[in-house]
This record gives C-alpha cells, structure tokens and sequence, in this order.
C-alpha cells in the first residue's frame, strides 16, 4: 500500500475521535467538526476484541500501519502549512498497551527532539503502565484513557481483553495525578498540560443515560474529569453487535447538554433526574428547557435580584451571560440584555425586568401565580 | 485646550486622563508625528498638547490609574482594557476620538467595556471582537508557503492585523523566518534567521528577496485526502459547517478554498478515479 492510502486508513480510523483542545481550529469538515489535529491510528492491527470496534482482532478488514518517521514527518508538513495545531495519536494494540506505548511515545519523542513545538495529545490503551504513562507526561500536552463505557459488567462485556477496575479506572487516577503535577512543575507559562478527559460509546449496550450521568459526575468529582466525549454506536458488520441498532444521534447531542449542565451550571446529577423518563433515558429536547419548564415555581426569575445559580437555570442565560448581568445592573429593558447576548426568545418566558414580564395563558385565564 | 494624541494604547490613556481633568478640551488625533504635524499645518493650529508620541509611559499604571486594579473581564477570552483598546483601534471603523470619550464615559468602571450595556459600549465591544475574530480566521484559515525557505503569506484583511498574525505565525514556527504580506508592505518574524530584526517591517518587493535553508513540501493532495478522511457522511451538517468555514475563508488560500468547497458541495464517494479504477478490474 502506498503512503496515501495508509494513512486514508488510519485517518479514517480516527475520524470518530473527538479532540478538542480549545485554541485553533484549521479547517470544518461538511460535518461541522473541527480539525485542529493530524489524528491518525498507529496501526489498526489490533489484538484486542472489543465487540463494537472495526479494528478487532479477527475481523476481515484492510490492516496498515504508518512508521513513527513517516508520522513525524506528515505532521510537520501540516503544520508548517498552518493547517493543524499538533498530532492526535491513537492505535489498536500492538501485542499489548506496554508495546504500544513504547511505540506510541517514540513518535511524540522523536517530534519533540525535531523542534516540534506544537500540541500532542496521545490516547493511550488500558493497561499502559506507570512508568511509560510518567514518559508520556513530560512529552504530549494531553494523555488518556477511554472509559467507553460505565461499570465493569459492561466494560467486560464489550472488551473482554482488559478489567474496568485496573485498566481504565487505575489508569485515570494516575492520568489526573500526572497532570496536576506536571501543572504544577509548568506553571502557567509553561506548554499547555490538557485536562483528563475521556471517552464513552453511547449505545453499544443497554446502559441508561442516567448511568452514564451519574458516571460523568463520579469521574469528574474522583478523576477531576473536565469533559466527557460521546461516541454513538454504529453497528460494524462483522463484528458480535453488528445486529445492534444504532444509537441515534440526538442522545450524544443531549448527553453532551447535560454534561455541559454539570461542568458549567453547577447542577449534579440528581438534579437532572427531572430531564430522564422512567427508565432513565434522556427525551429529545433540551435538557435545560426541559428542566425550567417542570418548575414553574421557580419562574419567573428577576433579572435586576436574581442570584447567579438562579439566573444559569433560566434557558437562554449561559455563564457569560449570568455575568455580563450580575455586573450591569441595574437592566431595564429586553433590548440591554440582547445587547449582553441573552437569547431572548428562550429567556422570554423566565424572567422579569422591573416588574414586567411575558404574559401567558395560566396568567390570562387567572390560574396560579 | 487642544489636545493632540497618538492613536496608539498609550495615546488613548493620555487623552482619557487630559479629559478627565479638562473637560472641555479639544481633541486631535494623529497616526505619528508626521500625520500631526499635516493635520496642524491643514488646520492652521499652532500650539497643541502632544501626548502619546515618545512612547515612554508605562500602560499598564495609565489604565490602573483610570479603572483600579480589578480583574476586568467577563468571559475568559476577553482581553484586558489594554487588550481591548489596542484591538479596537485595529478596526477600520474606530474612531479614536470617540473611544477617548467613550472611555471617559466609564468613569472608572471598566465592566461597561465588556457588558455591551450602551449602544456605544456595544458598538466598541463588537469592534473588538470583529478585529479578534479576524486575526483568529487568519490563524485558522491562511496557509503559508515556503519561499525560499521563508514561510510566507499573504493576507487581506480589512483591519491592521499583519503584525498581531506575523507575531503568532512566529511564534508557532520559531525555527524558521516568516514574512507575512499585508499590501505593499511585509511584516518579517523571525527575521534573526536572515539577519534583521526579530520582528521588522520591510516593502513587500524585498520580502521575495529573503532567502533561508530551501524545503519543499507538497502537502497539497495529501491533506486534501486526510481532509476527506475526517468526514461522517451521516452526519453532514451544512448549515453549521457553513457557519464555521464561511466562503470568506476560501479566499485566504487555495487549500482553505477546497475545503470550502467541500463544505458546500459535500464530498463525492465517487470520483472519476474510482471509475477508472473499477474499469481495470
């Protein structure tokens, strides 16, 4: 295979890998996500079974894989040319995570003995011990494991070759261990050292969103986790689950809503009980509209009074928004908040500028308060 | 009073604190000295107060002194007062006069600068994130090439952000001179490599002339194909796509101008290639 079409592969093995390192983003695919790294597998020859996976060992599928001199040098390409920020560097098992990532750190070792000075975030496997974890610390800018899913039951059950407990669990701890400390020896002037972050297939079993919520919030009160990524589960033919339906798309958009809820609003996940049906899914809309509309008692709130955690849960007031408020007041009318980017046609409904507010039919007709 | 002042950060300062003292005083503002000196021969005015030409203040006390040391910013991304004003005068609309007074306006609260609250604050804080958001699109969405080993670019913008660019593109590629052309003028980065200034401004003409270690790499085809390799065809969004990857960007080069493309026509699972290929089986 030439060098184009192994990397088509590997690229394409990647593709549902989420990366974001909030600085620069270089070019949006027609899929509206951004491209701000050169993500490439190592190898998709991989020796784990994960059930879901296209890459599983077994399976008939095309295998390449890129040498770290080969991966250097189309990451230095691209960069030079403006067109990424650094390398996202993924990989099936190479034997086992130890050798992977051995392999996986020669490549981030080799680009930094070059001159290279641009973002590395390395994914590495379950099971990578200690002492290569520590390597990896003091070359990329970001490190991790992928969860993929929330208890070990249903860890074991979509990847057989590794334990929940010590391979994914163990390793975050140290993974948040690594970066506090490396923060600390960086400072702020130092390179940028990524929160931990990680990764769930939504979908491949039957697990409620109420558990995956209710992981998210463990993860980032225990492993100090800054965001979850969701990854729908699309069938793969070939594969123990290829007769599985495909998660819709929807519940990855509204578990990244609810994990926006925990991260920036201040809510826990007991609060958002009230968005889950009885069985603990989430319904297509947005969690926080759905939230305001279920306490009407809450409402409206008064923009010139209202404390910041009561002004995060009127819909269209987001963190900006709450402060750009809290330090303009007073506001008197619709027209300032526009301006203070407020979404009006949500916040409508929820809340109260001197005394005025928008009418409704429960008000019209004299019922309740 | 007639007050004359540099549109510059520090200039800006001066004048806010001349105005605070003197309310009544006359403004003048001047690119540089040779700009003042036209505008007063044109206008027949003869003594003026200069503030801001010897750039010798120390901005950072000039803005304690008018808005208190607080923290001012209300979203992360939000510069500081320097930050801002120095953006805002990047804009091609700014009005350096009416920024004086705007700030003035304040009295010391520099949270009006950032709540958008007036219709003037407003007006001033989109300015700056129109500069802000401009040389971001540079940073995202121009692709340098190496001429002679010089990374160069060429840039379009409608407000004065050659420099803020040159300095980030500098930065980023530390190893290597870069020259960055902003009409008929060429901020040079790094410029040590090929014995200038670290950061220097040379006529467009000589920035060609530039030579440094020679490397070539066509990058083109294979960036077109990792480009292709990213997309989930289930998930073709173009209406947000659209928005992150505007058609202004296809005019910043010719790689950006292909992903454009893609973005609004999709990308073909079926090329003549293909065909071609299926033919030979």
């Amino acid at each position: 295979m030439t060098l184009m079409e192994r990397m088509r592969v590997l690229s394409e093995g990647t593709k549902y890998d989420s990366c974001n390192q909030s600085a620069v983003c270089h070019a949006f695919g027609p899929d509206g996500r951004c491209i701000q790294l050169y993500k490439t597998l190592m190898t998709n020859a991989c020796s784990g079974e994960c059930t879901y996976c296209p890459n599983r060992c077994g399976r008939d599928s095309v295998r390449a894989s890129l040498t770290p001199e080969e991966i250097v040098k189309i990451t230095w390409s691209f960069y030079r040319r403006n067109a990424i920020e650094g390398l996202f560097l993924s990989s099936g098992v190479i034997g086992d995570a130890e050798r992977t990532a051995e392999k996986q750190l020669e490549v981030a070792s080799l680009l930094r003995k070059q001159g290279f000075t641009g973002y590395v975030h390395i994914r590495v496997m379950p099971g990578t011990p200690k002492y290569l974890l520590e390597e990896i610390a003091d070359t990329a800018n970001k490190f991790g494991v992928n969860a993929e899913t929330t208890s070990s039951m249903n860890y074991s059950e979509i990847c057989p070759n590794f334990d929940y407990k010590n391979d994914v669990l163990q390793r975050l701890q140290w993974t948040r261990d690594l970066i506090n400390k490396k923060r600390r020896e960086e400072g702020f002037r130092g390179r940028i050292i990524g929160a931990n972050d990680t990764q769930f297939v939504v979908g491949a079993l039957q697990e409620p969103d109420r558990e995956i919520i209710g992981t998210v919030e463990r993860f980032m009160d225990k492993y100090e986790l800054r965001r979850p990524y969701f990854m729908s589960f699309d069938p793969v033919p070939s594969t123990p689950l290829e007769n599985n339906e495909a998660s819709p798309l929807w519940r990855e958009t509204r578990l990244y809503q609810t994990s926006y809820l925990l991260k920036d609003y201040g809510l826990t996940a007991r609060d958002l009980d009230g968005v889950l049906d009885d069985n603990g899914f989430l319904l297509d809309v947005d969690p926080k509209m759905l939230l305001a509309s279920c306490s009407p008692d809450m409402f409206p709130v008064n923009i010139n009074t209202a404390s910041r955690e009561d002004l995060l849960r009127v819909p269209g007031i987001g963190p900006v928004g709450a402060n750009r408020i809290l330090r303009s007041r007073p506001i008197s009318s619709e027209k300032e908040l526009a301006r203070m980017g407020v979404v009006l046609t949500r916040a409508r409904p929820f809340i109260e500028i001197n005394g005025k507010r928008q009418t409704n039919l429960f008000s019209f007709a004299g019922v309740g308060a | 009073m007639i007050v004359a002042f540099r549109e510059s950060v520090e200039g800006i300062l001066l004048a806010c604190m001349e105005l605070m003292d003197d309310l009544g005083c006359e403004l003048i503002s001047a690119k540089d000295r040779e700009d003042l000196q036209q505008k007063m021969d044109f206008s027949g005015i003869e003594n003026v107060k200069a503030l801001g030409f010897r750039g010798t203040k120390d901005t950072t006390k000039l803005v304690n002194a008018l808005f208190g040391k607080q923290r001012l910013r209300m979203f992360q991304r939000d510069p500081d007062v320097e930050g801002y004003i120095s953006l805002v005068l990047r804009h091609r609309s700014s009005r350096a006069i009416e920024l004086v007074h705007f700030l003035c306006s304040c009295e010391g609260n520099a949270e009006l600068l950032y709540s958008g609250k007036s219709v003037t604050g407003k007006k001033y804080y989109n300015y700056m994130r129109d500069v802000s958001r401009s040389y971001h699109r540079l940073c995202m969405f121009a692709r340098p090439c190496s001429v002679n080993g010089v990374l160069t670019v060429k840039v379009d913008s409608p407000h004065q952000i050659g420099d803020m660019f040159c300095r980030w593109l500098a930065r980023k590629n530390p190893d290597l001179p870069v020259s960055v052309i902003e009409g008929d003028i060429a901020w040079i980065g790094n410029g040590g490599h090929v014995g200038l200034e670290t950061y220097t401004q040379v006529p467009a003409s000589l920035a060609g002339s530039l030579e440094f270690a020679d490397m070539h790499d066509e990058v083109d085809d294979l960036w077109d194909m990792y480009y292709d390799s990213q997309f989930i065809p289930k998930r073709r969004n173009k209406g947000h796509a659209r928005g992150l990857q505007p058609k202004a960007s296809a005019s910043m080069s010719k790689m950006s101008e292909r992903d454009s493309y893609k973005v609004e026509r999709g990308i073909a699972n079926c090329t003549l290639d293909s065909f071609a290929s299926r033919s030979e089986v």
